[in-house]
């Protein structure tokens, strides 16, 4: 549990400083369950962060989505830091930006919470009528407790967080500057159980699910948008010379879009799920990126964001890689 | 249709090792299927899994890239980097229901003009029995 008073004491501390432009964080939203991303960049603009089970987004995408306009003349380049609130999945993201050389480990602030689990938007929703006024929400033990207009809900956490964080190896964040609230001990193991089901079907069993789910695509690129591994300056998808994926929608296009975005996140992706939050069309993204996961941490041991210093998966090689289907 | 399928494949070939060992096999007047269309590139390492994707759309059955043998690319990696592409690119077409068949990487050097020819001899086989492709083909030219 995130003692949210330490939380905001905290921010505030780091607003202050000079060196720093601002810090990035949650804040109640103005519905029910909403929480929204919030930017502090007084210290009693941070009065108002918070951190709850309901604070779904990853904040990395925010480091890489800020604008740079050119420069003036004389003007010299704002080189102060930004701070971030990460959970587990988010720090393993900003490390994965760091081992890329996106950007330097020292422009950022990292202020580390111990993830207890997030709340699925989309279960929430099946549960319970959409709410006016904020919801309070706590986590207790192995129990969510939601506090809707004075009634109590004791909803044990299995039945309403993400799929992924059921399964989730890393709680807690893998780099931070200072960390809120005491670490959480991480017993869950992935197992990939749906993966492999889902591997054991044939090739048309496999191409028909696909093709039901790709053909539903409406191309909105909300799934690279908020992906915080997503920050080219120039996405293929943009791209009109070479075209190498055209912008109508059909099946063939959204397929070829499909394969690239995964592909272009394996060996990177964090699963933080984000793209599949997003995604308006409800598209199970995630079980694209977890096979990927899978494979690259079968065939290279290889896992993302875990080590600033390393090189990324698919820039550096090993001599004895696998190569059985190599002619 | 009687008419035997006749499978479109696309070669990337490195302009130093597979390209040369291709040339070979032609000045050596080896036999081999008609069905591959050579593109040549400076290396391996620059076949993006782009292209392989964009040649399936496009109307090619089978890729074949076509590399030097480890340790002795021109560009001293490139070949490295292209296999771990590969294996991850391969995984994830065999994921969404594409056969893996359809794309087939190999170590070809200069010298190797024989084996060029039996490995296309292969692939195109091996292609002709996995059947035309028809997953994301594009439909509409223009």
């Amino acid at each position: 549990m995130v003692n949210e008073k330490q939380l905001r004491e905290e921010v505030k501390k780091i607003v202050s400083r000079d060196d720093v432009k601002y810090v990035i964080g949650y804040e109640k939203g103005t519905y029910g369950f909403q929480v929204s991303p919030s930017f502090a960049f007084t210290p009693e603009e941070a009065d108002k962060f918070i951190f709850s089970p309901l604070c779904v987004n990853n904040l990395a995408v925010y480091l890489m989505l800020e604008e740079k306009p050119p420069l003036h003349k004389n003007e010299k380049e704002d080189t102060r830091k930004i701070g971030l609130i990460v959970k587990g999945c988010d720090s393993r993201a900003v490390v994965q930006i760091i081992q890329e050389k996106g950007m330097k480990r020292e422009d950022v602030i990292l202020i580390g919470v111990a993830c207890p689990g997030i709340i699925d938007p989309k279960k929430i929703k099946a549960r319970f009528p959409p709410q006016m006024k904020n919801v309070d929400v706590r986590e207790e033990d192995e129990k969510i407790v939601l506090t809707i207009n004075g009634t109590t809900h004791n909803i044990p956490k299995d039945e309403i967080i993400f799929e992924k964080c059921k399964h989730c190896e890393k709680p807690n964040p893998v780099l931070y500057d200072l960390l809120i609230g005491e670490e959480v001990k991480g017993t869950k193991k992935e197992d990939y159980k749906d993966i492999k089901a889902f591997e054991k079907k044939s090739l048309k069993e496999k191409w028909e699910y696909w093709e039901k789910q790709f053909e539903r695509c409406i191309r909105c690129y909300a799934c690279r948008d908020i992906c915080p591994m997503c920050y080219c300056k120039n996405c293929t998808a943009d791209q009109l010379s070479p075209q190498w994926i055209r912008r109508s929608v059909n099946l063939s296009e959204n397929t070829a879009w499909n394969i690239m975005r995964a592909y272009h996140l394996a060996g990177r992706c964090t699963g933080c799920g984000e793209c599949e939050r997003a995604c308006p069309m409800g598209i199970p993204l995630t079980k694209l990126n977890k096979k990927i996961e899978k494979d690259v941490k079968e065939m290279f041991d290889y896992m993302p964001g875990m080590d600033a210093e390393k090189k990324p998966l698919l820039a550096m090689f090993k001599p004895e890689d696998p190569e059985e289907f190599i002619l | 249709m009687n008419e035997k399928f006749e499978p479109n494949i696309v070669g990337f070939l490195c302009n130093w090792c597979s390209y040369a060992g291709a040339d070979l096999a032609g000045t050596s007047r080896i036999k081999y299927p008609p069905n591959i269309k050579v593109i040549r590139v400076m290396c391996s390492g620059r076949v993006n899994p782009l292209f392989v994707v964009n040649a399936l759309q496009q109307g090619a059955d089978g890729v074949l890239i076509g590399s030097c043998h480890p340790g002795e690319c021109h560009y001293e990696q490139g070949n490295y980097l292209a296999r771990r592409r590969f294996a991850v690119l391969k995984k994830i077409l065999e994921y969404m229901g594409i056969d893996p068949g359809r794309v087939r990487m190999t170590w070809v050097s200069a010298a190797e003009g024989k084996k060029f020819a039996d490995v296309v001899k292969k692939v195109t086989e091996d292609v002709r029995e996995i059947g035309p492709m028809q997953h994301f083909k594009r439909r509409n030219k223009w």
